[in-house]
């Protein structure tokens, strides 16, 4: 395991949460002249030659994002971070925000310089109630030494962060859900167009950064842009914090380069895969397709290779899945997960995956039929981009190929049924009585 | 989050007309609207369940899927969000296997948590669901009994039936007008959009995700309003359905006249749907210049007095009208054909009859969805045809010796009026009611009511419209009103199109007008304002 450097993570269990502490590891030393006399272009500039992209999942260039927004619209412009962390196997955020609440703000402020922001809000998970309670002491000390609030630093630049608490619905971790959750209204997501970056929270143009994108600034501002892209991958810069969990010896949170062989993640960093021997991984978060053993083997932890595998870079959380579990008992919980997540707008999502869950309930207690699996693919191919945003894909997709990698799995299950040959059976078939 | 949804732009006659590539063939369409109403223009349907004309864009059914050329290939879009754009590539189910699946896989999810009670269930025959599954659907059930349903419904009503199966709630109360039968429902939003974006009063509300999802009003709060039986008309299925019109009909049994309502000047444009010689319910017609797809509650349920209390018809020879003066005074529901017999009997009588129009009830203000307030119905054309407010014969009315009253209350109207009135006389009421007016009359003819005569009406917007004679008249011996003034001046029309000519010899803006040249949504008559 090569020594790897540390943008995100470097002051993981050194008490930044004060903000003497924070100063004295180089903290706010980029809220500066330095920054002030750059101008707002310059700045999304040097992020666009960091090759930093989106750390959400979705993994969108952020210097493009940040070009997309409008800057004489006549309306203010906000920067929303997106700390409803949500999907299955991601804890990153949280430990980012508990640990280091002083990055984030420092982040901010310089995302807040380029945008031209006078207010961002923070909306965190509901159930984060500590990182809340590190995210508002930080804020405080922040506004008390002038790097937040009005003519910060003696210049004429003001801007405010508000921490915003979620209700804790998996579907507002989307930006545009998030944003209407903001407002006060259904966490439901927006038909696009138009986009947030043209007019999102209060019909004003909305940057929705990660909190893991904006903690990445003040390290790309104190060093050079090109010393971050050197360190990822040719087309995604940088570090990645990866959050390993399930199967390994050592769960956790770890910050690595991009591209790192997927292997090295697992017996490097975690320690190894333990109770038996590896049998899957899903490399990006719950709604990821699975990657098996011999995959496993080839694949490093970038967005090209695990695109070009079918499968997705996501948040960076790997499930690490041993071979004493029955796959189709995991997909029945993604199933569960999802079905009762959907914001109930879509016909193919709200009636599709609670469809989903019921058949791989049945599957899982015994009671499967032949050919459920091929009514499940079926299926879950009605989601595919069908509807407003893609969570619906996010069952659909790992349904095609767990049914797909793991077909044995369903069917040992299946075989269970004594009766899982019987043919299906219109109900109230009665042949013969009306005519 | 109303400020988002937005209202589709509709086609026009006006609209230009673009280029567009329909499954490879170039097509011309309106350009300045989303695809689903264009590909309408050119005659190819789209199914859909949520969207409405006349409500804003929610796009969540996924029904009106069609594949549009982009730079990423082939995407699946809606067509009821698409903005029409010149040389779009368009593929419908005519040409794409992959638009076809789509459509049929979401009408399978479609109807996976709805229940196949279609012939207990009062929408069958005029429903969405049942629409787009003979055209988009048509699939043998996939489904196992094992695998379940989730019925929509609050957990409050659910319950268990026979087979051991949760159910969602049915008739459930919503309000004094409206019920709703929650597991029929298929979450369109439509309701919640009218309620919020029309009616102005958000009462009703999605509550929950997922299947779970299910329609409510505020916790203790009801539904009621002055349109909140619109909500039973742009239910696709039959989730809310109106407690005057349940289980009394079946809809493909009823007929359908089109006419317009007299209850209002705006003349709502509505289908009397009658079977058996009685209406059996007034739907709102959709008219985009006028009432959109909106009736008020007044003038749909006015219907079911319309053959309450009536006059019998009686054969009347011509009244003496004495040798003083007389006045003629034409109620709010004359239509045009009406106030030409009226101005006939005016010429035979001479320079001493005077003719007034109107009502003694106060005019309100426009609402805005499908009434204007005034009561007067046909205000407008009372002006085209000369008439004289009824106001001004109040204040004279001691000069007249003869009254006569054509489908004017105004002893109802205006109790106080009546020892004013009373002093004329010889009162003469042609109505079709046995009002207050009737009762205090010396001479009270029967005569038709509105929805069993043909005419016309020039509303507020100086729109002509049509009305059409529904078949419910409870005697057949009964005339219009035209047809008896017309009888009393010397000169008895025989049907209401001959009254219409007479109509163009007295207002010149009619002119040279025949029923067939009034277009079923009316006539911008010159001078008004669209």
């Amino acid at each position: 395991m090569a020594e790897c450097v540390k943008v995100c993570t470097a002051n993981f269990g050194k008490g930044a949460q004060d903000i003497e502490v924070y100063k004295k590891l180089g903290g706010y030393a980029n809220i500066s002249d330095r920054l002030f006399n750059m101008s707002q272009f310059e700045v999304i500039d040097y992020v666009q030659r960091s090759n930093l992209r989106g750390r959400g999942g979705a993994g969108f260039p952020t210097g493009m994002k940040w070009s997309f927004v409008p800057r004489n619209s006549g309306k203010p412009v906000y920067i929303v971070v997106n700390a409803d962390e949500g999907e299955g196997g991601t804890f990153k955020d949280h430990f980012l925000m508990l640990e280091d609440p002083h990055r984030l703000i420092e982040g901010l402020i310089i995302a807040a310089w380029a945008l031209g922001s006078r207010a961002a809000y923070i909306y965190c998970r509901g159930e984060f109630l500590p990182c809340i309670e590190s995210l508002n002491k930080a804020l405080n000390q922040a506004y008390a030494a002038g790097y937040l609030g009005e003519n910060i630093m003696g210049t004429k630049f003001c801007f405010d962060i508000f921490v915003h608490r979620g209700a804790g619905a998996y579907i507002c971790g989307e930006e545009t859900a998030l944003i209407n959750s903001l407002e006060g209204q259904k966490g439901q997501p927006r038909l696009k167009p138009p986009f947030p970056a043209v007019s999102g929270a209060w019909k004003s143009p909305t940057c929705v950064n990660n909190v893991e994108t904006i903690m990445a600034l003040p390290w790309i501002f104190s060093h050079e842009p090109e010393e971050y892209a050197k360190m990822g991958t040719p087309r995604a810069g940088g570090t990645k914090v990866f959050c390993i969990s399930g199967d390994v010896k050592n769960p956790g949170v770890y910050e690595a380069p991009l591209g790192t062989p997927m292997m090295t993640m697992i017996n490097d960093y975690a320690g190894g895969v333990v109770g038996g021997n590896l049998k899957a991984v899903l490399p990006g978060g719950s709604s990821c397709a699975p990657l098996t053993a011999e995959e496993c083997a080839v694949a490093t932890m970038d967005y090209e290779c695990l695109a070009s595998m079918k499968t997705m870079f996501g948040s960076g959380a790997m499930i690490v899945i041993n071979d004493t579990h029955n796959m189709a008992e995991l997909l029945n919980v993604l199933g569960n997960f999802y079905s009762h997540e959907s914001c109930g707008q879509c016909t193919p999502c709200r009636e599709g995956t609670g469809l989903l869950h019921r058949i791989l309930n049945q599957i899982v207690d015994g009671k499967g039929h032949d050919g459920d699996v091929e009514l499940m693919q079926s299926l879950s191919g009605g989601f595919g981009g069908v509807t407003i945003c893609p969570l619906s894909i996010s069952l659909g997709g790992p349904t095609s190929s767990y049914t797909a990698k793991f077909r044995a799995d369903f069917d040992e299950l299946i075989a269970k049924n004594p009766e899982h040959a019987k043919p299906r059976v219109q109900e109230n078939y009665r042949p013969g009585i009306f005519w | 989050m109303s400020n988002y949804y937005n209202m589709p732009k509709l086609p026009t006659e006006n609209s230009p007309k673009v280029e567009i590539f329909v499954d490879d063939k170039a097509v011309m369409v309106p350009g300045d609207t989303n695809l689903l109403e264009a590909l309408k223009a050119v005659g190819i349907e789209t199914p859909h369940v949520c969207y409405h004309p006349f409500l804003p864009v929610s796009g969540n059914c996924r029904q009106c899927l069609v594949e549009q050329e982009g730079p990423r290939g082939r995407m699946l879009v809606i067509a009821c969000y698409t903005p029409v754009a010149p040389g779009m590539k368009i593929y419908t189910p005519a040409s794409s296997a992959r638009v076809k699946n789509a459509r049929k896989a979401t009408q399978e999810f479609m109807l996976v948590n709805h229940p196949l009670d279609c012939p207990i269930c009062d929408k069958a025959g005029e429903c969405t669901l049942q629409e787009n599954y003979m055209e988009a659907g048509q699939n043998e059930s996939r489904m196992r009994p094992e695998y379940g349903k989730n019925y929509h419904g609050n957990p409050a009503h659910q319950f268990v039936d026979a087979k051991g199966q949760v159910r969602g709630g049915k008739h459930v109360d919503l309000g004094p007008r409206v019920l709703l039968d929650e597991e029929r429902c298929v979450q369109c939003d439509r309701c919640v959009r009218f309620m919020r974006t029309i009616a102005g009063s958000e009462q009703l509300q999605l509550a929950g995700r997922a299947d779970h999802t299910y329609i409510t009003t505020f916790p203790g709060e009801k539904l009621d309003h002055e349109y909140d039986l619109c909500v039973t008309d742009v239910c696709p299925v039959g989730a809310m359905t109106a407690k005057y019109f349940r289980f009394q009909k079946r809809v493909w049994l009823l007929s359908h006249t089109p006419t317009v309502s007299m209850d209002d000047s705006l003349g709502a444009n509505i289908w009397l749907d009658h079977a058996d010689g009685r209406i059996y319910r007034v739907m709102p017609r959709c008219n985009p210049e006028v009432n959109r797809s909106w009736l008020s509650n007044t003038s749909r349920l006015a219907f079911q007095n319309f053959d309450k209390n009536r006059l019998p018809a009686m054969d009347v020879h011509t009244p003496a009208f004495g040798s003083g003066k007389v006045a003629l005074v034409a109620g709010g529901t004359c239509t045009m054909e009406d106030l030409a017999a009226i101005r006939m009997l005016k010429d035979s009588l001479g320079d001493r009859a005077e003719i007034f129009g109107g009502s003694l009830l106060k005019v309100g203000t426009p609402d805005g969805i499908a009434m204007s307030g005034d009561p007067v119905a046909n205000r407008a054309g009372m002006k085209l045809m000369g008439f004289a407010d009824v106001a001004d014969f109040m204040k004279r009315a001691s000069e007249f010796e003869t009254l006569v009253t054509v489908n004017a209350d105004l002893f109802g109207e205006d109790p106080a009026a009546s020892s004013v009135l009373e002093k004329i006389n010889c009162r003469v009421a042609l109505t079709p009611f046995d009002d207050a007016t009737a009762k205090k009359a010396t001479i009270a003819i029967g005569v038709r009511h509105w929805s069993e005569v043909q005419g016309t009406m020039v509303n507020s917007l100086n729109i002509l419209q049509k009305l059409n004679a529904c078949p419910v008249c409870p005697d057949e011996k009964l005339e219009p009103a035209f047809q008896v003034l017309s009888k009393f001046a010397g000169c008895k029309l025989q049907s209401a199109v001959e009254a219409f000519k007479k109509v163009g010899e007295y207002a010149s803006a009619l002119a040279g007008l025949t029923y067939d040249t009034i277009k079923s949504t009316g006539k911008l008559l010159e001078g008004g304002e669209a």
